[in-house]
């Protein structure tokens, strides 16, 4: 057991001496998580379409369709920008803006008269979800229009007609209101629908909202752990060229200890890779810090499943070169449907039920559900004697296999 | 302190190592010494256990290599042929994690890495990785980390290999003291100069088998008194070995520039050859003569060059 300690120990002060690669393998799960979260949109933040308006006409009519443009729900996907012609048509052109609507000029009227008139929508070619968005909530927003013309339009020439003078014109007061009184009984049972009260009762869990940032989180600190296991299995190829595996191999230790110290080493480096990847993703996400250690102790045991798998692979292979090839080879596709890259949640189902099955989706999974809340500690470290025992076996496995290849 | 019996590695049809024994004692130097791929390496391979020998028996400190190998190797030291040192780490870290491998600590462990700095000359640059080192340096920290646990038997494998003049010193030196304090020094090289001035007793391999043994007056004795000597010129062969066989000498290797004959009282007789070989229409531009070495005893055993 001492000399596995002075092993992990001399192990670990060969990759301090490497500073550049120890600070790649923090890095790169670091730019590949961000990358991957800001596409997926990741960072809480939704698509905007930016509409530049222009409003010729200024008529009551016009104001309406910029206000329901910029109603809450509606107005979180669209960012309304009034501007004057030039200026809209200048902007589009340069390519700053979604769209650019021009309500033209007696717009408001022509429609409360039922008359021919066109809204001028011109639309950014280099966007695609933007655009179609804007078009779609237009043709929605137009519909609606037609709909509220047919039921009030009467009521609705009477509004702008009076709009001018401050007081109805033609009308009492009294009237005009009972008529449109009428006409909503009229179609109140079209319009309401009997009211019924769901309650939802999916438990919720406390304190993290679930969003693809948190998704991603445990896939990219295992993809970290995944780059220290992948330095650390290669070191059997290292030493047999510099020949200090002969001098492993000719001192009173077991081959099998070699193997051991290896395993801790990837245990150490995991935790030391993740620690710094998880502290800041800790803080982005809001995940209360009680779960820090024991999510950590989690990856750091768990993780080096795929230091044992990469390493059977080096063993396995006829040369240092064709380790490295096969183990790229294997590591990509492994990280990808393992849910690395992207989350279960986000695959189809029969990747995502491969996912489950793959050394690092079975790391990802209990770690994820316990950073959402889904279960406590108890429940992630439920499957840690599973993966500790498979982990044993393939570090045997590998050891047992390598020293038939040192001593042939 | 090492007994090799009947020692055989295979590789398929390739026998590398081929029937080979012999013994070496503590405080002693024993040479293996023979040409590249003489079959040095596998044969110190498979003493130090890193190879499975396919037939016969290797004690070593008493404990045989095969049934009771933890023992065995615990009593070794070994000192590849390659440089087997870690370049990312320092040489004291280096020395103190291969005494640690053969169970050293603390304390103990400390003064035996500051001890076998000083001994290697590295003391001043024991906190520097060995990659900023030259050759010579790493040859010793190679050989220092093979020391460091006060091994009883010490397996050197050409350990001069590419190494300068004044660390070869040094090298002999620390051979020189480790032989002095009773271990037990196992050398394989191919430079005769090496063997002469270090071994006590030597073994001569060549395809695998030990084709001569013995101390180095005991090599010699096989020449029968023999002197050597060597001529440089340029010689037609025929009339050349005609005239050797004339005056009842051993033609060691002959070639258009180099005529190398086994003759007893060399200095009596070499006027004789001289004017025999001139007489043949010989040019003789430089004469040595000398008496026998490992060089010329592997000629006559082999004839072949040990250098080739």
């Amino acid at each position: 057991m001492y000399f596995i300690a002075v092993t992990v120990v001399k192990e670990l002060k060969r990759r301090f001496n490497d500073p550049g690669g120890l600070l790649s393998s923090i890095m790169i799960p670091f730019v590949i998580g961000f990358l991957m979260a800001s596409v997926m949109g990741g960072g809480g933040a939704s698509i905007k379409a930016r509409l530049l308006v222009t409003d010729l006409d200024d008529s009551f009519v016009s104001q309406g369709i910029l206000s329901a443009l910029g109603q809450d729900q509606v107005a979180d996907m669209i960012l309304l920008e009034k501007v004057s012609l030039e200026e809209g048509d200048r902007r589009i052109n340069e390519g700053d803006g979604s769209g650019h609507l021009v309500i033209p000029n007696d717009f408001g009227k022509a429609w409360l008269d039922r008359e021919e008139v066109a809204l001028q929508l011109t639309v950014n070619p280099s966007q695609y979800v933007s655009p179609r968005l804007i078009r779609e909530m237009l043709e929605s927003l137009l519909d609606l229009g037609d709909y509220l013309h047919k039921v009030f339009g009467e009521e609705l020439k009477i509004i702008s007609q009076s709009l001018e003078s401050d007081e109805l014109v033609g009308i009492s007061t009294s009237v005009f209101s009972a008529n449109i009184t009428d006409k909503i009984s009229g179609i109140a049972d079209l319009v309401f629908p009997p009211v019924l009260e769901v309650e939802d009762d999916t438990p919720q869990p406390a304190g993290v909202s679930v969003g693809m940032a948190l998704l991603m989180f445990p896939g990219i600190l295992v993809m970290a752990a995944f780059f220290a296991a992948n330095g650390q299995s290669s070191n059997f190829w290292i030493e047999k060229e510099k020949g200090t595996l002969s001098r492993w191999v000719a001192s009173p230790n077991a081959f099998s200890a070699f193997w051991i110290a290896q395993w801790f080493t990837a245990m150490a480096l995991t935790a030391i890779v993740a620690a710094p990847i998880m502290l800041a993703g800790f803080f982005y996400l809001g995940i209360g810090f009680e779960k820090y250690f024991t999510a950590l102790l989690w990856l750091a045991l768990t993780g080096p499943v795929l230091f044992a798998v990469l390493s059977l692979i080096q063993v396995l292979a006829p040369s240092r070169k064709a380790g490295n090839t096969i183990s790229t080879l294997v590591m990509f596709p492994l990280l990808m449907a393992g849910g690395s890259f992207f989350p279960t949640e986000t695959m189809p189902k029969f990747i995502a039920a491969v996912a489950r099955y793959t050394p690092n989706g079975n790391v990802i999974e209990p770690l994820k559900g316990y950073l959402i809340g889904e279960y406590g500690a108890s429940g992630m470290f439920s499957s840690l004697w599973v993966m500790m025992l498979v982990t044993l076996l393939l570090v045997l496995l590998t050891g047992w296999l390598s020293a038939r290849k040192a001593l042939a | 302190m090492i007994e090799v019996r009947n020692l055989q590695k295979s590789y398929a049809d390739l026998v590398a190592v081929d029937r080979v024994s012999f013994s070496a004692k503590p405080g002693t130097v024993f040479g293996l010494l023979g040409p590249n791929g003489a079959g040095k390496s596998t044969t110190i391979s498979c003493i130090s256990g890193l190879l499975k020998p396919t037939a016969g028996s290797i004690t070593v400190g008493g404990f045989d290599m095969a049934s009771d190998a933890v023992k065995a190797k615990a009593t070794l030291g070994i000192v590849p042929q390659e440089l087997a040192i870690y370049e990312d780490l320092s040489a004291k870290d280096n020395l103190s994690y291969w005494g640690a491998a053969y169970g050293l600590k603390g304390a103990g462990l400390k003064h035996r890495v500051d001890h076998i700095l000083n001994r290697i000359g590295l003391a001043d640059r024991a906190n520097d990785l060995p990659k900023e080192y030259s050759g010579g340096m790493k040859r010793r920290l190679n050989f220092g980390c093979g020391l460091v646990h006060e091994p009883r038997v010490l397996l050197l494998d050409e350990p001069t290999v590419g190494v300068d003049p004044q660390s070869r010193e040094r090298l002999f030196e620390l051979v020189k003291e480790e032989k002095a304090k009773g271990t037990c020094v196992l050398y394989t090289t191919h430079y005769m100069e090496e063997a002469e001035k270090l071994c006590d007793e030597l073994a001569i391999i060549d395809h695998g088998k030990i084709i001569a043994a013995g101390t180095l007056n005991e090599l010699r004795a096989e020449f029968g008194g023999n002197d050597i000597i060597q001529l440089t010129g340029s010689f037609e062969l025929a009339p050349v070995e005609q005239v050797v066989a004339k005056l009842n000498a051993d033609v060691l290797s002959v070639s258009t520039e180099v005529l190398m004959i086994a003759i007893q009282d060399g200095a009596r007789n070499l006027p004789a050859v001289l004017q025999g070989i001139s007489a043949t229409g010989a040019d003789i531009y430089d004469t040595r003569l000398s008496e026998p070495n490992l060089e010329s005893l592997f000629l006559k055993l082999t004839g072949k060059d040990l250098r080739a």
